[in-house]
């Protein structure tokens, strides 16, 4: 871009188009995959911008959104809300896939990183795992819909139930974390996205540091998180959060006062080495273990549907036989309903309440109604269970055996938790269920039948007495019917498996049933003998309960394993702001050269990069500080050194700075406004990329002693930034953050505060036509 | 009711006769053999599941005798059978069979290509536990054919673990363990020293599987192991333990007593 003369000027970044937008924009991220840009607006909606500004879909969440990432697939959109839920949408429409909340604190900030080393086909090949579950089954059963709830949109909701099933097909993705971080300082693992694998505190880390010449741990006090990242190898997180440095007062000796107290914006960086040193058995519990939860929820949702249409059914049969029961007393008899109808089938008499009840007041077509409401209920039953409930049991009871196969290679999966106890216990659960899913099935189907035996009886002696013909209808089976009135009539065994307000009901089982459970027991079967005894939704439940604790050594084992390694103080503050610029990232270093267990790849360097407030400028100025080389501390420790590299950059004055963002290669770019501080918005502003790597970075040691600012010994060497002579573009609207930049796709947007969107293309320059006319 | 009860008594007598191979007592073996073998219809191309498994069973009695020519003649005509009348599955098994015949002969070279087809039967036909144990058979193959191979071996052996700890028997389970061990143990460049767990536990596993089978063949071979590795880490009370173990596993193997047998008839 040789100019001739220097009258043509050559303006960095091609703008793509200046747009005016409806609302503010609180959160913006680019999709690293796909040139789409998911906006979070003021009022809590999502909006999905193709790189044109065509809008592909808006949804609003209901609650309030605190942050967003992308799935680094770029397939699914996490947002995270104000009441600690965790949701996950598709990228094409927007729809929702699932949603986690297992913390009950508001999500400041999300980070999802995949594993940036591919599989070798060396030695680690073997533990390539295959998913065997499709070869044996039929594609995973969906969640049956519960009757007399019309969806909108047919059509629309099984596109919605095609893209969950694939979502929870894992096998082919790679293995990626979803990290969350919530306002209390709890920091939440899930691998992808779907399966919580961890939990940590930042409360709970202790930071070793001298205080008054003695050596004491020191925690961080009413800390809210600020920024995670995951590095690519998923083996480092860098936490930033504001809080108080305070000693423990476990720590604290008596009539010492801990009054050492160091407010601002730390820096943790936690080692996270497991989910790489471990991530190939990690993914394989993962993937069975959240195609589990899936399964479980389809069953759940049988239960309570089934549970649902059977009761609506009976009730209805129930509704017109009691009219009977009234009758009987108001005839002055002291029988049962039972007993008139005994009589009325055994030919002894036939009573007048029940004549009455049966030619009056429920009559043929009453009769034959109820008949239809409750056959047509046990059909649905059937269907349920066919379709949706034996199907998810089965895959259930084949996963669970899987896990724990898993579970009894000791050497290998010990060391993620699983425990072979526990998951011997679950998979034995999930093969009771399956018994009783069967078992289920009988029941439903003799009670179906004795119920339809009973109606035929009935509308024979209705035709009967009404003196009409009824050699045409169907025989019946006289002593089903005794059966019936004695066990069915007013008892709902159908009910009583599926209810799980009964779930403590006891089935009764005959003894040569149970003798054979026993015997079973040498052959291999169920240890548990009285399994029988328990109800289809008893069952389910302590299925449930046995898998969460199956999968809850690992959360708690894997959480244990996940320890701060390193602590730095980024800038003291003694108000904490609302509002801090700060970025986050790993680079690559092409120089340096690291192996890993599967081969070699380039040392991964962490920046961080945040400007230091106004109000605390008393020490340096305002600054925007980049650090770098904090994951690389302890292999230099080994040499003598503990330090890490920094350089702090002066703002030129009239300006501030905005918002910032690591970019790729090493870069940063800068979104400067002109104008003494946020509230002053008028002029011009400047989007600018610097190189960081470039940069004078000079060493600075980490300092063990509280209340030591490791950056103030920059203090002399600030480089002071000159917007002419960087690479920097002038915006004519005074800018607000968020500035969202893509790294994979090179493109940046920035919002005007006068409602407009402004995107650029960072990688091309665009010719100044101004300057041309000049 | 009836057809259960006929079933019960087939899985009885299996598991009978696998007691008394695992417990050395060849002729009760036999015996119980010839029972299951009887259960079968006379009528040709009936009860095929039933018949195939008493000779299934007959080859790996002679097996266990030592009977090396009379064993895989046996099953050489058992997979003509099978052949005969299509039934793939028990194929893939007597293949398995005379692989682990040509293996304990000492014949591995032999051994290869049978284990091989049975590996590619068990693929087509899905047959994901057959073909872990064949994979485990494999790899006991390669093993037996030299040190160089140790690598090879546990990669395959490691391969099937999941499936085999899974969903296998004690005895399949006991086997990869040992064989486990066994492929670390022959790698040269293993130190055992350094990190004695990866070859203990394996082996504390087994041993303690094949105790409850009472299989003394490999328990005493586990055992063996054991107290060479704890005399190798000076370990010697350890090591004494184990040596005793072993000796009442190879004592019971060389020495059947009979008189327990007649609690099953």
């Amino acid at each position: 871009m040789e100019s001739d003369d220097g009258v043509q000027r050559v303006i960095p970044f091609q703008l793509q188009f200046d747009k005016p937008l409806a609302s503010h924009v609180r959160m913006a991220e680019w999709n690293p995959e796909k040139d789409l840009l998911a906006m979070v607006t003021e009022d809590s909606k999502v909006m999905l911008h193709r790189f044109n500004w065509q809008r592909l879909w808006t949804i609003s969440p209901g609650k309030n959104v605190s942050s967003l990432c992308w799935r680094p697939d770029g397939k699914a959109l996490a947002l995270g809300l104000e009441d600690g839920t965790v949701t996950l949408h598709d990228v094409e429409n927007g729809k929702l896939l699932r949603s986690l909340n297992s913390h009950a604190a508001s999500v400041v900030c999300l980070n999802w990183e995949e594993d940036v080393h591919l599989q070798t086909n060396g030695c680690g090949n073997y533990l390539s795992f295959e998913d065997r579950t499709p070869r044996f089954f039929p594609p995973a059963p969906r969640v049956p819909r519960m009757p007399g709830l019309v969806s909108g949109d047919a059509g629309f909701t099984e596109d919605g139930q095609d893209s969950f099933m694939e979502f929870s097909n894992s096998s082919n993705q790679r293995f990626n974390i979803l990290c969350s971080g919530h306002t209390d300082g709890t920091l939440l693992f899930s691998i992808f996205g779907i399966f919580p694998v961890g939990k940590i505190n930042i409360h709970s880390c202790r930071v070793p540091y001298v205080v008054q010449n003695t050596q004491t741990m020191c925690r961080l006090l009413n800390s809210s998180i600020v920024k995670v990242a995951l590095s690519k190898d998923l083996s480092h997180l860098t936490v930033t959060c504001h809080g108080e440095l305070v000693e423990d007062s476990t720590e604290l000796r008596d009539g010492q006062m801990g009054g050492h107290c160091m407010r601002g914006l730390h820096c943790f960086l936690l080692d996270t080495s497991i989910f790489q040193k471990r991530k190939k058995e990690l993914h394989q519990v993962a993937q069975q273990a959240s195609n589990i939860d899936d399964l479980r929820e389809v069953a759940r949702a049988s239960i309570s549907v089934m549970n649902k249409q059977w009761s609506d059914a009976m009730s209805t049969f129930h509704e017109k036989f009691n009219s009977l029961s009234n009758l009987i007393s108001d005839h002055g008899l002291d029988s049962s309903p039972q007993e008139e109808f005994l009589s009325l089938l055994l030919g002894a008499r036939t009573s007048p309440p029940i004549h009455q009840f049966l030619v009056n007041s429920l009559g043929e077509s009453g009769m034959k109604r109820v008949s239809k409401v409750v056959s047509n209920a046990g059909k649905e039953l059937q269907l349920v269970v066919l379709n949706h409930l034996q199907p998810a049991a089965e895959i259930i009871a084949f996963r669970m055996g899987e896990l724990r196969g898993f579970s009894r290679w000791h050497a290998r999966y010990q060391g993620i938790g699983l425990d072979e106890a526990l998951m011997d216990c679950a998979a034995e659960k999930a093969g009771m269920l399956l018994v009783q899913v069967e078992r289920f099935m009988r029941v439903l189907s003799s009670v179906v039948q004795q119920f339809s035996n009973f109606f035929t009886w009935l509308l024979k002696c209705i035709k009967m007495l009404m003196s009409e013909p009824s050699d045409q209808l169907l025989s019946y089976n006289s002593e089903l019917v005794v059966v019936f009135l004695k066990f069915l009539y007013d008892q709902d065994p159908v009910k009583q498996l599926l209810d799980t307000s009964e779930a403590d009901h006891h089935i009764g089982i005959d003894m040569e049933t149970k003798q054979r459970v026993r015997e079973l027991i040498q052959f291999g079967g169920f240890l548990d003998a009285e399994f029988l005894e328990r109800t289809l939704a008893k069952e389910f439940l302590q299925m449930e309960l046995s898998f969460k604790e199956a999968v809850g050594m690992p959360f708690s084992t894997i959480s244990k394993k996940i320890i701060c390694e390193k602590f730095l103080l980024l800038s003291p503050l003694t108000t904490l702001p609302s509002y801090v610029p700060i970025s986050l990232s790993y680079y690559e270093d092409p120089s340096r050269k690291v192996s890993f267990s599967n081969g070699q790849g380039n040392l991964l360097v962490d920046y961080i990069s945040f400007q230091i407030s106004d109000d605390d400028s008393a020490y340096i100025g305002k600054c925007i500080v980049i650090l770098r080389g904090l994951t690389n501390v302890h292999e230099r420790i080994n040499m003598g050194e503990n330090s890490i590299e920094a350089v702090l950059l002066s703002v030129p004055d009239g300006y501030y700075c905005v918002d910032l963002s690591l970019y790729k290669e090493s870069q940063i770019v800068l979104l400067l406004n002109e104008g003494k501080d946020t509230s002053d918005s008028s002029g011009n502003a400047y989007l600018m990329i610097l190189q960081a790597s470039e940069l004078p970075f000079s060493q600075i040691s980490i300092s063990s002693h509280i209340n030591d600012w490791e950056l103030h010994q920059l203090k002399d060497s600030i480089l002071h930034l000159k917007i002419e002579s960087e690479k920097a573009r002038t915006i004519p609207h005074p800018v607000i953050s968020p500035l969202a930049v893509s790294a994979s796709r090179g493109v940046a947007c920035v919002f005007a505060a006068k409602k407009r969107a402004l995107v650029y293309i960072l990688d091309e320059d665009e010719e100044d036509e101004s300057s041309d006319s000049e | 009711m009836s057809v259960s009860k006929s079933q019960m008594l087939m899985l009885k007598l299996q598991l009978l006769h696998e007691h008394s191979l695992h417990r050395g007592q060849l002729k009760v073996a036999q015996c119980l053999c010839d029972e299951l073998g009887f259960l079968a219809s006379p009528v040709s191309g009936v009860d095929m599941d039933l018949k195939i498994e008493a000779s299934l069973r007959h080859a790996r009695t002679l097996l266990a005798a030592k009977q090396f020519s009379k064993a895989a003649a046996v099953a050489q005509s058992l997979f003509c059978m099978c052949y005969k009348f299509n039934l793939h599955v028990q194929n893939a098994n007597v293949l398995l069979l005379l692989a682990e015949i040509h293996k304990k002969s000492g014949n591995a070279v032999l051994g290869l290509p049978y284990a091989l087809a049975c590996l590619s039967f068990c693929q087509s036909f899905n047959l994901d536990l057959l073909k872990a144990s064949a994979t485990l058979t494999l790899a006991e193959l390669w093993l037996s054919l030299g040190a160089s191979h140790a690598k090879r071996a546990l990669t395959l052996t490691h391969s099937a673990l999941p499936m085999i700890l899974g969903h296998g028997g004690l005895e399949l389970r006991a086997r990869a363990y040992i064989t486990e061990a066994k492929c670390y143990l022959s790698d040269p460049c293993f130190s055992v020293s350094e990190n004695p767990d990866v070859v203990l536990d394996p082996l504390g596993q087994a041993s303690e599987d094949l105790q409850l089978i009472e299989y003394h063949e490999l328990a005493a071979e586990a055992f063996y192991l054991m107290s060479i590795i704890y005399d190798k880490l000076g370990k010697s009370n350890e090591r004494e333990e184990a040596a005793a173990s072993f000796r009442t596993h190879i004592t019971a193997l060389e020495d059947p007593q009979d008189e327990t047998n007649e609690q099953y008839n």
